[in-house]
Protein backbone atom coordinates (compact mmCIF):
# COMPACT_ATOMS: atom_id res chain seq x y z
CA UNK A 1 0.00 0.00 0.00
CA UNK A 2 2.45 2.27 1.13
CA UNK A 3 4.43 1.52 -2.28
CA UNK A 4 1.22 2.38 -4.05
CA UNK A 5 1.55 5.48 -2.71
CA UNK A 6 4.93 6.61 -3.12
CA UNK A 7 4.96 5.78 -6.39
CA UNK A 8 1.92 7.37 -7.28
CA UNK A 9 3.13 10.47 -5.70
CA UNK A 10 6.57 10.12 -7.53
CA UNK A 11 4.48 9.90 -10.94
CA UNK A 12 2.72 13.05 -10.37
CA UNK A 13 5.52 14.68 -8.96
CA UNK A 14 7.32 13.68 -12.36
CA UNK A 15 4.40 14.89 -14.27
CA UNK A 16 3.88 17.99 -12.92
CA UNK A 17 7.53 18.54 -13.26
CA UNK A 18 7.40 17.60 -17.01
CA UNK A 19 4.40 19.66 -17.76
CA UNK A 20 6.03 23.06 -15.87
CA UNK A 21 8.76 22.43 -17.85
CA UNK A 22 6.55 22.27 -20.87
CA UNK A 23 4.84 25.19 -20.33
CA UNK A 24 8.26 27.04 -20.05
CA UNK A 25 9.56 25.70 -23.42
CA UNK A 26 6.62 26.58 -25.20
CA UNK A 27 6.23 29.81 -23.56
CA UNK A 28 9.79 30.71 -25.04
CA UNK A 29 9.65 29.09 -28.26
CA UNK A 30 6.16 28.55 -29.59
CA UNK A 31 4.49 31.35 -28.00
CA UNK A 32 4.07 33.88 -30.92
CA UNK A 33 2.37 37.43 -30.05
CA UNK A 34 3.11 39.30 -33.44
CA UNK A 35 4.03 42.55 -33.47
CA UNK A 36 2.27 44.82 -30.99
CA UNK A 37 2.20 48.60 -30.32
CA UNK A 38 3.89 50.72 -27.51
CA UNK A 39 1.69 53.99 -27.31
CA UNK A 40 3.67 56.69 -25.22
CA UNK A 41 2.29 59.46 -23.76
CA UNK A 42 -0.07 59.60 -27.02
CA UNK A 43 2.52 61.04 -28.89
CA UNK A 44 5.06 57.98 -30.03
CA UNK A 45 4.29 54.81 -31.32
CA UNK A 46 6.89 52.21 -31.00
CA UNK A 47 6.27 48.40 -32.59
CA UNK A 48 7.96 45.62 -30.70
CA UNK A 49 7.98 41.85 -31.39
CA UNK A 50 5.44 40.60 -27.87
CA UNK A 51 7.01 38.25 -25.64
CA UNK A 52 9.44 40.33 -24.42
CA UNK A 53 9.57 42.55 -21.09
CA UNK A 54 8.34 46.07 -21.67
CA UNK A 55 12.13 47.68 -20.08
CA UNK A 56 14.01 45.11 -22.86
CA UNK A 57 11.04 46.38 -25.60
CA UNK A 58 12.06 49.97 -24.56
CA UNK A 59 15.35 49.65 -24.40
CA UNK A 60 15.82 47.86 -28.23
CA UNK A 61 13.62 51.25 -28.92
CA UNK A 62 16.51 53.50 -27.14
CA UNK A 63 14.05 54.24 -24.30
CA UNK A 64 16.31 53.43 -20.86
CA UNK A 65 14.78 53.63 -17.83
CA UNK A 66 16.92 53.45 -14.62
CA UNK A 67 17.39 50.04 -13.62
CA UNK A 68 20.64 48.44 -11.75
CA UNK A 69 19.65 44.61 -11.50
CA UNK A 70 19.33 43.97 -14.98
CA UNK A 71 15.59 43.69 -15.18
CA UNK A 72 15.59 40.85 -12.31
CA UNK A 73 13.00 42.37 -10.80
CA UNK A 74 14.63 42.85 -7.74
CA UNK A 75 15.89 46.73 -7.30
CA UNK A 76 12.56 48.44 -8.29
CA UNK A 77 13.94 51.00 -10.14
CA UNK A 78 12.36 50.84 -13.94
CA UNK A 79 8.77 52.12 -12.53
CA UNK A 80 6.59 53.27 -14.88
CA UNK A 81 3.09 53.98 -15.48
CA UNK A 82 0.64 51.40 -17.57
CA UNK A 83 -2.30 52.96 -19.05
CA UNK A 84 -4.04 50.31 -21.16
CA UNK A 85 -3.03 46.63 -21.37
CA UNK A 86 -0.02 44.53 -19.55
CA UNK A 87 -1.91 42.32 -17.56
CA UNK A 88 -1.88 42.16 -14.12
CA UNK A 89 -0.18 43.33 -11.24
CA UNK A 90 2.37 40.42 -10.10
CA UNK A 91 3.05 39.58 -6.72
CA UNK A 92 7.03 40.10 -7.74
CA UNK A 93 6.21 43.72 -8.32
CA UNK A 94 3.98 44.31 -5.25
CA UNK A 95 6.72 45.08 -2.53
CA UNK A 96 8.05 47.73 -4.60
CA UNK A 97 4.83 49.46 -4.73
CA UNK A 98 3.34 51.64 -2.75
CA UNK A 99 -0.61 51.67 -2.29
CA UNK A 100 -0.71 54.86 -4.03
CA UNK A 101 1.70 53.83 -6.71
CA UNK A 102 -0.57 50.65 -6.94
CA UNK A 103 -4.05 52.66 -7.26
CA UNK A 104 -2.39 55.03 -10.07
CA UNK A 105 -0.89 51.80 -12.36
CA UNK A 106 2.51 52.16 -11.50
CA UNK A 107 4.16 49.02 -12.45
CA UNK A 108 7.83 47.52 -12.58
CA UNK A 109 8.84 47.55 -16.28
CA UNK A 110 10.80 44.79 -16.11
CA UNK A 111 8.12 42.33 -15.24
CA UNK A 112 5.46 43.62 -17.09
CA UNK A 113 5.49 40.90 -20.38
CA UNK A 114 4.38 42.35 -23.34
CA UNK A 115 1.56 40.72 -25.67
CA UNK A 116 -0.88 42.32 -26.30
CA UNK A 117 -0.39 46.21 -27.47
CA UNK A 118 0.33 48.25 -24.44
CA UNK A 119 -0.58 52.22 -23.48
CA UNK A 120 2.46 54.15 -20.73
CA UNK A 121 3.20 57.26 -19.70
CA UNK A 122 7.13 58.20 -19.44
CA UNK A 123 8.44 61.69 -18.23
CA UNK A 124 9.74 63.26 -21.26
CA UNK A 125 13.23 63.49 -19.80
CA UNK A 126 13.39 59.86 -20.50
CA UNK A 127 13.73 60.16 -24.13
CA UNK A 128 17.06 62.24 -23.73
CA UNK A 129 18.70 59.06 -22.15
CA UNK A 130 20.99 57.66 -24.32
CA UNK A 131 23.85 54.52 -24.36
CA UNK A 132 27.09 55.40 -24.51
CA UNK A 133 30.11 53.94 -25.33
CA UNK A 134 33.38 56.48 -23.70
CA UNK A 135 37.00 55.88 -23.99
CA UNK A 136 38.69 56.04 -20.37
CA UNK A 137 41.39 58.67 -20.71
CA UNK A 138 42.05 59.67 -17.17
CA UNK A 139 42.02 58.05 -13.65
CA UNK A 140 42.92 60.28 -10.78
CA UNK A 141 43.32 59.02 -6.94
CA UNK A 142 41.72 61.74 -4.72
CA UNK A 143 41.88 60.16 -1.46
CA UNK A 144 42.98 56.73 -0.51
CA UNK A 145 39.31 55.31 -1.38
CA UNK A 146 38.18 58.43 -3.96
CA UNK A 147 39.08 57.99 -7.96
CA UNK A 148 37.67 60.21 -10.52
CA UNK A 149 37.23 58.92 -13.59
CA UNK A 150 37.42 61.02 -17.48
CA UNK A 151 35.15 59.16 -19.82
CA UNK A 152 36.28 61.00 -23.38
CA UNK A 153 32.24 59.92 -25.23
CA UNK A 154 33.30 58.12 -28.77
CA UNK A 155 31.10 59.45 -31.93
CA UNK A 156 28.80 61.41 -29.71
CA UNK A 157 27.64 64.03 -27.63
CA UNK A 158 25.67 64.22 -24.07
CA UNK A 159 23.12 66.90 -22.89
CA UNK A 160 22.94 66.50 -19.12
CA UNK A 161 22.00 68.74 -16.26
CA UNK A 162 24.56 69.75 -13.97
CA UNK A 163 23.74 67.57 -10.79
CA UNK A 164 22.22 64.63 -12.84
CA UNK A 165 24.06 61.26 -13.07
CA UNK A 166 24.70 58.48 -15.50
CA UNK A 167 24.44 54.35 -14.80
CA UNK A 168 27.96 52.81 -15.51
CA UNK A 169 28.30 49.44 -16.47
CA UNK A 170 30.49 47.36 -14.81
CA UNK A 171 31.55 43.91 -17.28
CA UNK A 172 32.14 40.53 -15.85
CA UNK A 173 35.34 40.28 -14.35
CA UNK A 174 37.26 37.88 -11.71
CA UNK A 175 34.44 35.91 -9.92
CA UNK A 176 32.29 38.52 -10.97
CA UNK A 177 29.55 36.65 -13.17
CA UNK A 178 27.24 38.86 -14.49
CA UNK A 179 27.62 42.91 -15.36
CA UNK A 180 25.94 45.26 -13.23
CA UNK A 181 25.23 48.67 -13.35
CA UNK A 182 25.38 51.73 -10.91
CA UNK A 183 24.34 55.03 -10.70
CA UNK A 184 27.20 57.78 -10.33
CA UNK A 185 26.64 61.54 -10.28
CA UNK A 186 28.43 63.22 -13.08
CA UNK A 187 31.04 65.81 -11.51
CA UNK A 188 31.85 67.63 -14.92
CA UNK A 189 30.03 70.41 -15.96
CA UNK A 190 27.56 70.13 -18.14
CA UNK A 191 28.84 73.13 -20.70
CA UNK A 192 31.45 70.27 -21.83
CA UNK A 193 29.44 67.70 -24.12
CA UNK A 194 32.02 65.39 -25.32
CA UNK A 195 33.07 63.82 -21.97
CA UNK A 196 31.83 63.38 -18.36
CA UNK A 197 33.75 62.78 -15.26
CA UNK A 198 32.13 60.81 -12.19
CA UNK A 199 33.91 60.53 -8.33
CA UNK A 200 33.71 56.84 -7.11
CA UNK A 201 34.38 56.07 -3.58
CA UNK A 202 35.62 52.16 -2.91
CA UNK A 203 32.72 50.37 -1.47
CA UNK A 204 34.53 47.69 0.21
CA UNK A 205 33.11 44.31 -1.63
CA UNK A 206 31.10 46.10 -4.01
CA UNK A 207 31.37 44.36 -7.18
CA UNK A 208 31.01 48.11 -9.41
CA UNK A 209 33.31 49.94 -7.08
CA UNK A 210 36.15 46.99 -6.95
CA UNK A 211 35.75 46.83 -10.58
CA UNK A 212 36.35 50.90 -10.98
CA UNK A 213 39.58 50.55 -7.93
CA UNK A 214 41.40 47.82 -9.01
CA UNK A 215 40.53 46.53 -12.60
CA UNK A 216 39.64 49.30 -15.06
CA UNK A 217 42.70 51.38 -16.96
CA UNK A 218 43.24 54.46 -18.72
CA UNK A 219 42.32 53.37 -22.36
CA UNK A 220 39.94 50.94 -21.63
CA UNK A 221 36.14 51.25 -23.12
CA UNK A 222 33.03 51.42 -20.79
CA UNK A 223 29.56 51.87 -21.42
CA UNK A 224 26.48 53.71 -19.81
CA UNK A 225 23.19 55.16 -19.75
CA UNK A 226 22.59 58.65 -19.14
CA UNK A 227 21.76 60.78 -18.12
CA UNK A 228 19.35 60.37 -15.24
CA UNK A 229 17.49 62.07 -12.14
CA UNK A 230 16.07 65.32 -11.05
CA UNK A 231 18.81 66.73 -9.11
CA UNK A 232 20.05 69.86 -10.72
CA UNK A 233 20.04 73.28 -9.54
CA UNK A 234 16.19 74.83 -10.00
CA UNK A 235 15.88 78.05 -11.49
CA UNK A 236 15.39 80.83 -9.16
CA UNK A 237 17.29 83.76 -7.08
CA UNK A 238 17.26 82.43 -3.92
CA UNK A 239 20.34 81.61 -1.64
CA UNK A 240 21.85 78.10 -1.88
CA UNK A 241 23.48 75.95 1.02
CA UNK A 242 25.33 73.00 -0.84
CA UNK A 243 25.98 69.74 1.67
CA UNK A 244 27.93 67.35 0.70
CA UNK A 245 30.39 64.37 1.94
CA UNK A 246 32.57 61.85 0.58
CA UNK A 247 31.72 61.14 -3.19
CA UNK A 248 28.71 63.37 -2.92
CA UNK A 249 31.16 65.63 -3.82
CA UNK A 250 30.62 64.73 -7.48
CA UNK A 251 27.41 67.08 -8.52
CA UNK A 252 27.75 69.79 -6.12
CA UNK A 253 31.40 70.02 -8.29
CA UNK A 254 29.66 70.13 -11.41
CA UNK A 255 26.54 72.38 -10.00
CA UNK A 256 29.95 75.23 -9.05
CA UNK A 257 31.69 75.03 -11.87
CA UNK A 258 28.23 75.74 -14.15
CA UNK A 259 27.31 78.84 -11.62
CA UNK A 260 30.54 79.52 -12.39
CA UNK A 261 30.28 79.69 -15.91
CA UNK A 262 27.07 81.58 -16.15
CA UNK A 263 28.70 84.22 -13.96
CA UNK A 264 25.82 83.59 -11.18
CA UNK A 265 24.71 86.14 -8.72
CA UNK A 266 23.45 83.89 -6.00
CA UNK A 267 24.71 84.09 -2.52
CA UNK A 268 26.62 80.07 -1.88
CA UNK A 269 27.68 78.37 0.81
CA UNK A 270 29.13 74.71 0.60
CA UNK A 271 29.81 72.77 3.68
CA UNK A 272 31.88 69.90 3.00
CA UNK A 273 31.82 66.73 5.36
CA UNK A 274 34.69 64.51 5.86
CA UNK A 275 35.85 62.35 9.30
CA UNK A 276 39.37 63.43 9.36
CA UNK A 277 41.64 65.62 7.29
CA UNK A 278 42.96 62.64 4.68
CA UNK A 279 39.08 62.46 3.47
CA UNK A 280 39.41 65.63 2.11
CA UNK A 281 40.12 66.41 -1.23
CA UNK A 282 39.94 69.05 -4.00
CA UNK A 283 39.87 72.04 -1.28
CA UNK A 284 42.13 74.34 -3.28
CA UNK A 285 40.00 74.07 -6.20
CA UNK A 286 36.62 74.66 -4.25
CA UNK A 287 38.37 77.52 -2.45
CA UNK A 288 39.32 79.33 -5.38
CA UNK A 289 35.43 79.61 -6.30
CA UNK A 290 35.78 82.14 -3.42
CA UNK A 291 37.80 84.19 -5.55
CA UNK A 292 35.81 83.87 -8.88
CA UNK A 293 31.91 83.83 -7.84
CA UNK A 294 30.47 86.77 -6.24
CA UNK A 295 29.00 85.08 -3.50
CA UNK A 296 30.40 81.78 -2.67
CA UNK A 297 31.69 80.41 1.03
CA UNK A 298 34.01 76.83 1.04
CA UNK A 299 33.58 75.32 4.70
CA UNK A 300 35.41 71.98 5.25
CA UNK A 301 33.98 70.48 8.09
CA UNK A 302 35.88 67.24 9.69
CA UNK A 303 34.15 65.40 12.31
CA UNK A 304 36.82 63.33 14.05
CA UNK A 305 40.18 65.18 13.90
CA UNK A 306 43.23 63.29 14.62
CA UNK A 307 45.71 64.87 16.49
CA UNK A 308 48.33 64.84 13.48
CA UNK A 309 45.87 66.61 11.43
CA UNK A 310 46.91 69.67 12.77
CA UNK A 311 43.13 70.82 11.75
CA UNK A 312 42.33 74.76 12.80
CA UNK A 313 38.93 74.34 10.69
CA UNK A 314 35.27 73.96 11.89
CA UNK A 315 34.99 70.62 13.69
CA UNK A 316 32.00 68.68 14.74
CA UNK A 317 28.69 67.65 12.90
CA UNK A 318 27.41 70.67 10.10
CA UNK A 319 24.43 70.99 11.68
CA UNK A 320 25.50 73.98 14.07
CA UNK A 321 27.22 75.77 11.52
CA UNK A 322 24.24 76.41 9.02
CA UNK A 323 22.62 79.10 11.08
CA UNK A 324 25.76 81.36 10.34
CA UNK A 325 24.86 81.17 6.77
CA UNK A 326 21.39 81.11 6.71
CA UNK A 327 20.25 84.54 6.22
CA UNK A 328 16.24 84.22 5.13
CA UNK A 329 15.32 80.81 5.40
CA UNK A 330 12.30 81.59 3.29
CA UNK A 331 14.65 82.38 0.82
CA UNK A 332 16.77 79.78 0.82
CA UNK A 333 17.41 76.42 -1.15
CA UNK A 334 19.72 73.69 -0.20
CA UNK A 335 21.20 70.99 -2.39
CA UNK A 336 22.35 67.96 -0.67
CA UNK A 337 24.42 64.67 -1.59
CA UNK A 338 25.71 62.29 0.37
CA UNK A 339 25.31 59.27 2.47
CA UNK A 340 21.44 58.37 3.76
CA UNK A 341 22.74 59.02 7.49
CA UNK A 342 24.49 62.55 6.37
CA UNK A 343 21.21 63.31 4.24
CA UNK A 344 18.75 62.22 6.88
CA UNK A 345 20.85 64.54 9.37
CA UNK A 346 20.92 67.51 6.92
CA UNK A 347 17.37 67.49 6.44
CA UNK A 348 16.46 67.38 9.67
CA UNK A 349 18.79 70.50 10.35
CA UNK A 350 17.91 72.79 7.99
CA UNK A 351 14.02 72.34 8.73
CA UNK A 352 15.06 72.80 12.41
CA UNK A 353 16.76 76.24 10.50
CA UNK A 354 13.27 76.98 8.90
CA UNK A 355 13.86 75.66 5.22
CA UNK A 356 10.83 74.25 3.36
CA UNK A 357 10.70 70.86 2.98
CA UNK A 358 10.43 71.83 -0.86
CA UNK A 359 13.25 73.62 -1.09
CA UNK A 360 15.30 70.99 0.16
CA UNK A 361 16.61 68.79 -2.83
CA UNK A 362 18.75 65.13 -2.90
CA UNK A 363 19.23 61.79 -4.84
CA UNK A 364 17.80 59.08 -2.67
CA UNK A 365 20.12 56.62 -3.81
CA UNK B 1 17.72 18.21 -2.68
CA UNK B 2 14.91 18.79 -4.68
CA UNK B 3 14.79 22.27 -5.52
CA UNK B 4 11.66 24.36 -7.04
CA UNK B 5 12.64 27.29 -9.63
CA UNK B 6 12.47 29.90 -7.51
CA UNK B 7 14.65 28.31 -5.10
CA UNK B 8 17.68 27.68 -7.60
CA UNK B 9 17.39 31.04 -8.64
CA UNK B 10 17.90 31.91 -4.64
CA UNK B 11 20.98 29.61 -4.31
CA UNK B 12 22.25 31.13 -7.59
CA UNK B 13 21.81 34.84 -6.58
CA UNK B 14 23.55 34.01 -3.26
CA UNK B 15 26.87 33.22 -5.11
CA UNK B 16 30.02 35.27 -5.43
CA UNK B 17 29.94 38.02 -7.92
CA UNK B 18 26.41 37.92 -8.31
CA UNK B 19 24.48 39.86 -6.04
CA UNK B 20 27.85 40.79 -4.11
CA UNK B 21 31.41 40.37 -4.49
CA UNK B 22 31.83 38.12 -1.81
CA UNK B 23 28.01 36.35 -1.85
CA UNK B 24 25.98 35.22 0.96
CA UNK B 25 27.13 31.66 1.78
CA UNK B 26 31.11 32.05 2.38
CA UNK B 27 32.76 28.29 2.48
CA UNK B 28 29.39 26.61 3.43
CA UNK B 29 28.97 24.08 1.23
CA UNK B 30 25.53 23.72 2.15
CA UNK B 31 22.00 24.44 0.72
CA UNK B 32 20.41 27.57 1.52
CA UNK B 33 17.08 25.40 3.16
CA UNK B 34 19.78 23.86 5.37
CA UNK B 35 21.65 26.57 6.69
CA UNK B 36 18.42 28.11 7.79
CA UNK B 37 16.86 24.81 9.39
CA UNK B 38 19.97 24.53 11.34
CA UNK B 39 20.16 28.29 12.60
CA UNK B 40 16.60 28.49 13.46
CA UNK B 41 17.05 25.30 15.42
CA UNK B 42 19.51 27.14 17.26
CA UNK B 43 17.46 30.20 18.28
CA UNK B 44 14.80 27.21 19.38
CA UNK B 45 17.12 25.95 21.56
CA UNK B 46 18.32 29.40 22.97
CA UNK B 47 14.74 30.12 23.09
CA UNK B 48 14.54 33.24 20.75
CA UNK B 49 12.64 33.67 17.53
CA UNK B 50 14.31 35.62 14.15
CA UNK B 51 11.59 38.44 14.61
CA UNK B 52 13.17 38.76 18.14
CA UNK B 53 16.51 39.02 16.96
CA UNK B 54 15.50 40.98 13.82
CA UNK B 55 13.83 43.73 16.42
CA UNK B 56 16.96 43.73 18.27
CA UNK B 57 19.45 44.40 15.70
CA UNK B 58 17.22 46.91 14.03
CA UNK B 59 16.61 48.73 17.54
CA UNK B 60 20.43 49.27 17.43
CA UNK B 61 21.08 50.25 13.72
CA UNK B 62 18.36 52.97 14.16
CA UNK B 63 20.03 54.66 16.79
CA UNK B 64 23.50 53.88 15.30
CA UNK B 65 21.90 55.63 12.23
CA UNK B 66 20.79 58.98 14.42
CA UNK B 67 24.93 59.38 15.39
CA UNK B 68 25.22 60.24 11.84
CA UNK B 69 28.30 58.34 10.83
CA UNK B 70 29.38 58.76 14.23
CA UNK B 71 30.20 56.51 17.37
CA UNK B 72 27.64 56.25 19.83
CA UNK B 73 27.16 54.47 23.48
CA UNK B 74 24.29 51.80 24.05
CA UNK B 75 22.69 51.86 27.68
CA UNK B 76 24.80 48.25 28.28
CA UNK B 77 28.53 50.29 27.59
CA UNK B 78 28.66 48.62 23.97
CA UNK B 79 29.67 51.27 21.13
CA UNK B 80 27.78 50.86 17.46
CA UNK B 81 28.33 53.00 14.08
CA UNK B 82 26.61 53.10 11.13
CA UNK B 83 28.97 53.81 8.41
CA UNK B 84 26.74 54.69 5.64
CA UNK B 85 27.40 53.77 1.84
CA UNK B 86 25.25 55.38 -0.84
CA UNK B 87 23.31 52.92 -2.76
CA UNK B 88 21.26 49.73 -2.31
CA UNK B 89 21.51 45.90 -2.36
CA UNK B 90 18.95 43.84 -3.44
CA UNK B 91 18.31 40.88 -1.94
CA UNK B 92 18.19 37.49 -3.37
CA UNK B 93 14.96 36.52 -1.73
CA UNK B 94 12.57 37.58 -4.40
CA UNK B 95 9.91 40.24 -2.66
CA UNK B 96 12.13 41.64 -0.49
CA UNK B 97 12.39 45.26 -1.26
CA UNK B 98 16.45 46.68 -2.16
CA UNK B 99 17.90 47.66 1.42
CA UNK B 100 20.39 50.56 2.11
CA UNK B 101 24.04 49.16 1.60
CA UNK B 102 25.63 51.04 5.10
CA UNK B 103 26.48 48.54 8.17
CA UNK B 104 26.58 48.77 11.86
CA UNK B 105 29.50 47.78 13.91
CA UNK B 106 28.74 46.55 17.08
CA UNK B 107 31.68 46.72 20.08
CA UNK B 108 30.92 45.44 23.62
CA UNK B 109 33.82 46.06 25.39
CA UNK B 110 32.87 44.23 28.27
CA UNK B 111 32.64 41.13 26.65
CA UNK B 112 35.31 41.68 23.62
CA UNK B 113 32.97 40.74 21.37
CA UNK B 114 32.69 42.87 17.79
CA UNK B 115 29.93 41.92 15.24
CA UNK B 116 28.82 43.74 12.39
CA UNK B 117 25.64 43.63 10.47
CA UNK B 118 24.03 45.37 7.57
CA UNK B 119 19.97 46.57 6.93
CA UNK B 120 19.65 43.52 4.53
CA UNK B 121 21.01 40.70 7.30
CA UNK B 122 17.91 42.38 9.68
CA UNK B 123 15.65 42.09 6.85
CA UNK B 124 16.60 37.88 5.64
CA UNK B 125 16.61 37.06 9.46
CA UNK B 126 12.78 38.53 9.83
CA UNK B 127 11.31 36.93 6.86
CA UNK B 128 13.31 33.99 5.95
CA UNK B 129 15.58 32.77 8.83
CA UNK B 130 18.89 33.75 6.97
CA UNK B 131 21.90 34.05 8.53
CA UNK B 132 24.33 33.64 5.87
CA UNK B 133 26.49 30.57 4.94
CA UNK B 134 29.71 30.13 7.36
CA UNK B 135 32.57 32.01 6.62
CA UNK B 136 30.45 34.66 4.70
CA UNK B 137 31.84 38.13 5.65
CA UNK B 138 28.35 39.29 7.33
CA UNK B 139 27.43 35.86 8.89
CA UNK B 140 25.78 36.52 12.27
CA UNK B 141 26.27 33.74 14.12
CA UNK B 142 23.14 32.80 16.33
CA UNK B 143 25.51 31.66 19.24
CA UNK B 144 27.30 35.31 19.63
CA UNK B 145 23.89 37.06 18.75
CA UNK B 146 22.50 35.14 21.98
CA UNK B 147 25.59 35.62 23.79
CA UNK B 148 25.52 39.03 23.21
CA UNK B 149 21.90 39.99 23.16
CA UNK B 150 19.62 37.81 24.80
CA UNK B 151 21.74 35.96 27.23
Amino acid sequence: MIYLVLQTTIIMMITGGVLALLLVIAEKYLADYGECKIDINGKRQETVKGGSSLLNSLNSKNIFLASACGGRGSCGFCKCKVIEGGGPLLPTEKPFLTSEEISDNIRLSCQVKIKTDIKIELPEDIFNIRKYKAKVTGIKDYTYDIKELTLELIDSTINFKSGQYIQLHAPRYGKVKQSVSRAYSISSNESNKSMVQVIIRLVPKGICTTWVHEYLKEGDEVNFTGPYGDFYIRDTSKDIIFIAGGSGMAPIKSMLENLNENDSQRRLAYFFGARCKDDLYLSDYLYEFETKLTDFQYHPVISQPCEEDEWQGKTGYITPYLKDVIKDSKNTEAYLCGSPGMISAMVKGLKKYGISENNIFYDSF
Amino acid sequence: MKQTPEEKKIQKLMQPGTITLEGFLGEDNRHYHEIIEEDLRLLDKFGISKEQVADKLQDITDEAFESYDGITTLENGAKVEYVSVRGKVVSPFSGQRPAPKGFVKYLDPEKQISISWCPLNIRMIRDYGFFEGKGSPNRLEPELIYELFFK
